[in-house]
């Protein structure tokens, strides 16, 4: 069944697995199990992806079906344990631009491979950034913008969590647009990310996860 | 300080700041160099060859552009180095900018001529020792009387100029008259002119027009010059939010370029640009707003709100244009920020708000503006289509430009393609772009995931696939190869899939479906040279049969020219602005979802 599983959302088959995750909950399989499988098969995407056989639209599209599968194992989820995290990360799009397909595919690469992420949405002034870094206690921030202007903003958001204190206590990633070196070095992040999977890299690295 | 900059082949020279780019010096010294990112190092086609001279070490964004052998031969981008003394510099031919065919052509609706501005032709009894009446009561008494126009001002500039104009025209005199106030003095023989501007990101299209026939005199195309300070419309508003100087530096560029068009197309026609009383301009809402000199950072910052919407009469004299003293420059509505009066224009243009039935009208350009026409509502969008069907982004792409593939078969296993102006193969520009993917697709070397497959003209560059079109012996003189990457494809799945999914939006939001439409609209200048069955192919456009699509040219221009001539065309823009339902595509429901399908071909 979680082989089947883990083949169907990797060939983006869709409507088949769904049926196979309703069968599975149905049956009373264990929920870690499905979310195991499903992880499973977003390496594959994601291997895909690196390789260049798929691209963003499969990224995108095994995003919202994670989203769905996550929805309909919810239930039984709640009586199975908390899975075991490497760390927390707070992600979103800074304040002027909402544009948020890039940031939704860190956001679920992130979370598929084992990081709790708090993510604060588009348009994200640089105070709730600082109040979610307070809250939370994530050790990676990631702040993402497509248009070139976002730039601007990002540095203000980077001098805002300088300016509360907060700035040794996380480590900046910045992504989404023509981002490189320079702007890295304009913004004073930490780091700067090209695609989802060089943002969990650098989490992974920052964590000091395996 | 400054430095000695010698720019060759093209032989400009001179002096320049230091601590300038190479790029601006450029630009300082009037050298077009291509660079479609607006200095930003991102772009990578500003490319020039160090000769002589020291200059600054090579930036991280250079390093991703060209080789290690290319750096080491002196290959740079100008955007990214800096003269660190006086050096002489080759611009190899693919950097320059090109003479570009520039469309203006467009269908024309036949309209009743009834100009907002009317000529009077009046003749005054001259003072006298019994009649001391002032120059001006005597004017607007003889227009009452001779004609029953009751005006009860004149513009500041026609009052300075009354007394000498009517002693030196034998007191007879053409008035122009615009709602209550005399705009103009013209010579009692002269025909008032109009104006007419499409104000596009890339090429200005202007028409002058007699304003009592409604007759086009003269048409003119020519580039926005505010491309050597960007390509798209963000690098611009990006500029122009740097600093009010650059900002201004902007408008007058543009200013002086309608000067200029407008000189030479009166030479043309022979007339006089003081003779030109009204104006109309159209442009998307950035460009309206960097035109009158209004601030764009709200515009470009979420929720992209404009300084102002609605339709605006403003002195051509206060925008620095040189026309009739008193002459006024109307601009049409804009809708929300993203879309402008340019997409009103072609609205009132295409005349698609009287439609029946189900209709879309598509304007393509780096924004591609769409209108869903549902019996009589109307609902638009803007989609960031991307510069890639300029060119920009793809590896052979280039401008509508001599040497550019325009059309282009795959038969058997040979590529048959047609240049512009018949020269030999130098890139792809956007309708031979379009055409190469939907060939590669159909012939399934594409897959509709995007994916290149196998196939005899497909090789492995440094692990990116590519399929040649023109192989590297093949012209014998030494031209490099022309060929389509993966990349390449990726990229023009973005573009056609943000276009697409903004169709989609548009129907889902209307609940209608793609096999209900009665007709689509393609207009701007893209639009009119691509091959519509090739953008069918990849699923950029609806699969509809291909008589339901209609080439328009530059609607944009032709409703800038209808709101010129008639009043009542006039206030059926305001009308339509005022009834389009705008969508923020970002924000639309299953917006994410609806994206990744539609970047699927086919």
């Amino acid at each position: 069944m979680s082989k089947e599983l883990v083949n169907a959302i990797a060939d983006m088959r869709e409507e088949d697995a769904l049926r196979i995750v309703r069968e599975m909950v149905e049956s009373d399989s264990d929920p870690m199990t499905i979310l195991d499988a499903a992880r499973e098969a977003m390496a594959v995407v994601g291997q895909r992806y690196e390789e260049g056989t798929y691209f963003l639209p499969e990224l995108m599209l095994a995003g919202e079906m994670l989203g769905q599968i996550t929805e309909i194992v919810k239930p039984a989820l709640a009586k199975a344990p908390e899975v075991t995290r490497y760390g927390k990360v707070v992600i979103g799009t800074v304040q002027g631009d909402i544009h948020d397909i890039g940031k939704n595919i860190v956001t679920f690469m992130l979370d598929v491979n084992g990081f709790a992420v708090l993510d604060l949405g588009v348009d994200v002034p640089p105070q709730k950034f600082v109040e979610a870094i307070r809250d939370f206690q994530p050790q990676v921030v990631g702040l993402s913008g497509f248009l070139t202007l976002a730039f601007d903003t990002m540095k203000e958001t980077v001098d805002a969590i300088k300016e509360a204190g907060l700035r040794d206590g996380v480590k900046i990633m910045i992504g989404g647009g023509q981002v490189n070196e320079e702007i890295k070095a304009y913004t004073g992040a930490d780091a700067y990310g090209r695609d989802a999977m060089a943002g969990v890299s650098l989490a992974k690295q920052w964590v000091g996860a395996k | 300080m400054t430095v000695h900059v010698d720019f060759e082949p093209v032989g400009r020279r001179g002096q320049c700041p230091t601590g300038s780019t190479l790029l601006n010096c450029a630009r300082e010294l009037g050298v077009d160099l291509v660079n479609l990112c607006g200095g930003g190092g991102t772009c990578g086609r500003c490319v020039v060859q160090i000769m002589e001279g020291e200059v600054s070490t090579p930036t991280s964004s250079e390093g991703k552009f060209l080789s290690s052998e290319q750096l080491a031969a002196g290959y740079r981008l100008a955007c990214q180095t800096v003269p660190l003394g006086n050096c002489k510099v080759r611009v190899p031919p693919e950097s320059l900018t090109t003479p570009q065919r520039t469309q203006v052509e467009g269908e024309e609706l036949p309209v009743a001529v009834e100009p907002p501005v009317q000529t009077y032709l009046v003749t005054l009894d001259p003072p006298s020792l019994d009649d001391l009446r002032a120059d001006a009561g005597r004017l607007l008494e003889a227009l009452a009387q001779q004609y029953g126009v009751m005006v009860s001002i004149l513009d500041l500039a026609v009052l300075r100029e009354l007394p000498l104009r009517l002693r030196g025209e034998g007191w007879q005199v053409r008035v122009a008259v615009r709602d209550e106030e005399v705009v103009a003095l013209l010579p009692s023989a002269v025909r008032p002119l109009g104006l007419a501007v499409d104000l596009g990101t890339t090429k200005i299209a202007a028409y002058l027009v007699d304003l009592e026939t409604g007759r086009t005199l003269a048409v003119k195309g020519v580039m926005n010059p505010q491309i050597a300070y960007g390509e798209d419309v963000i690098a611009r508003l990006a500029f122009a939010g740097e600093s009010p100087a650059q900002a201004a530096r902007l408008q007058e560029l543009v200013v002086e370029t309608l000067n200029q068009t407008a000189i030479e197309m009166c030479a043309e026609a022979r007339v006089a640009p003081a003779h030109i009383v009204e104006a109309v301009v159209v442009g998307n809402t950035a460009m309206h707003h960097l035109f009158v000199g209004l601030p764009v950072d709200q515009l470009a910052k979420a929720p992209y709100v404009p300084a102002v919407a609605s339709a605006l009469d403003v002195k051509a004299r206060d925008l620095g244009l040189h026309f009739a003293p008193g002459a006024t420059v109307h601009l049409l509505p804009n809708i929300a920020g993203y879309v402008g009066a340019d997409h009103v224009a072609m609205l009132l243009a295409t005349g698609v708000t009287q439609a029946e039935g189900l209709v879309l009208a598509i304007d393509i350009g780096t924004n591609t503006e769409v209108c869903l026409v549902n019996h009589g509502t109307l609902t638009s969008l803007s989609c960031a289509s991307g510069p890639a069907f300029e060119g920009a982004h793809i590896k052979h792409g280039m401008r509508a430009a001599n040497g550019a593939i325009e059309r282009l078969r795959l038969v058997d296993d040979r590529v048959e393609y047609q240049t512009i102006g018949g020269a030999p193969p130098v890139g792809l520009c956007g309708s031979g772009i379009l055409d190469t993917l939907a060939q590669l697709y159909q012939a399934g070397i594409v897959d509709s995931r995007g994916r290149m497959g196998e196939h005899p003209r497909v090789r492995d560059v440094q692990g990116v696939r590519e399929f040649v079109l023109v192989a590297e012996d093949e012209w014998g003189d030494g031209r490099p190869a022309i060929t389509f990457t993966q990349k390449d494809v990726r990229e023009l799945q973005l573009a056609k899939g943000a276009m697409r999914t903004g169709i989609n939006v548009l129907l889902e939001v209307n609940g209608v479906t793609s096999d209900e439409i009665n007709q689509v609209i393609i207009a701007g200048a893209f639009g009119t040279y691509i091959d519509v069955a090739s953008a069918v192919a990849i699923g950029m456009l609806p699969r509809l049969p291909l008589d339901r699509f209609r080439q328009v040219g530059n609607a944009a221009g032709m409703g800038a020219k209808l709101a010129l001539i008639s009043k009542t065309k006039r206030r059926e823009a305001q009308a339509i602005a005022s009834r389009v339902r705008y969508i923020e595509l970002a924000t639309a429901p299953q917006f994410a979802t609806t994206f990744a399908q539609a970047m699927y071909l086919g």
